[in-house]
């Protein structure tokens, strides 16, 4: 399963700061929950305006999770 | 993007002796060149190599492919990402198996994806002007010819009915193609209500 690579590899195409992206993972039998963690001044740059950015990025997350049959929850944690 | 400094006893030299350490051809790579070298007295005194900085240099169509491709591997997906640029816009055509998985539910997958990659795109070089459009298995080319289906059928349930007809919510370019659809009609006319990204088309009776 690679929803946490995923995540990764695109938040850091979007930030300033690549080396401060950290994704933490946490998994069970039915559901993934990712913590997406970027350096104080790129939060704009992956959230986005009326956080536009942060709802594509989930869309393209649970679209890779949906393989596996498993529920996807990205938070963007500071 | 990877940068090499290297040096040899004339320019050329240590260009290829960089080369050899980058690992890139020539024309992937910016040559900057630090130091003339110069013999010095008697060959001794004073001599200095020649030091050249390489960097390397990517072009949009090549960085974004890499970055769309990185994306799919990462879904599990193995697909062929076809680049276009045309002066105006860059275009990225994919296509292999499975692709359901990158369209979604009425394109929302493509979208978000095609908007990720604008905003990458942007990012990563600014001077580039026009927007990146990504289809997946001419999806695009065949919602268009849906969307001008729906746009009759509905000018007809609108006439037949004497009352306005309100589509769901659809990106810009989805509701332009409504519009363009109905344009020429003699007997409805078309507009938007709402705000994105939940706006959407009206077809009223004249």
């Amino acid at each position: 399963m690679k929803v946490k690579e995923l995540l990764e590899f695109i938040a850091k195409a979007l930030v300033d700061h690549p080396d401060d992206v950290h994704v933490n993972q946490q998994e069970d039998e039915h559901s993934i929950k990712l913590e997406l963690r970027v350096a104080a001044a790129d939060m704009g740059k992956v959230i986005g305006k009326q956080g536009r950015i942060a709802k594509a990025i989930r869309t393209v997350v649970k679209a890779a999770a949906a393989a596996e049959k498993k529920r996807v929850f990205v938070e963007i944690v500071d | 993007m990877k940068v090499v400094e290297a040096t040899g006893k004339t320019v050329e030299e240590a260009i290829q002796n960089a080369l050899a350490e980058i690992d890139l051809p020539i024309d992937r790579v910016k040559v900057e060149i630090l130091a003339e070298p110069s013999p010095g007295l008697f060959g001794l005194i004073g001599s200095r190599l020649a030091k050249v900085r390489l960097q390397e240099t990517i072009t949009p169509e090549q960085y974004m492919k890499d970055f769309l491709e990185g994306i799919i591997n990462r879904m599990g997906l193995t697909a062929e990402v076809d680049v276009n640029y045309d002066g105006e816009y860059l275009k990225m055509n994919v296509t292999g198996n499975r692709m359901g998985m990158l369209i979604g539910k009425r394109g929302q997958t493509l979208n978000a994806l095609q908007y990720l990659l604008n905003v990458v795109y942007h990012k990563q070089f600014p001077e580039q002007e026009g927007r990146l459009l990504l289809d997946v298995e001419n999806y695009r080319g065949k919602r268009e010819e849906a969307l001008q289906n729906l746009a009759l059928n509905l000018a007809k349930k609108a006439l037949r009915t004497q009352r306005e007809v309100v589509l769901e919510p659809m990106t810009p370019h989805e509701r332009r193609i409504i519009h363009t659809a109905l344009q020429d009609h003699a007997e409805v006319t078309t507009y938007s209500q709402g705000e994105d990204p939940y706006r959407k088309v009206v077809i009223a009776p004249k």
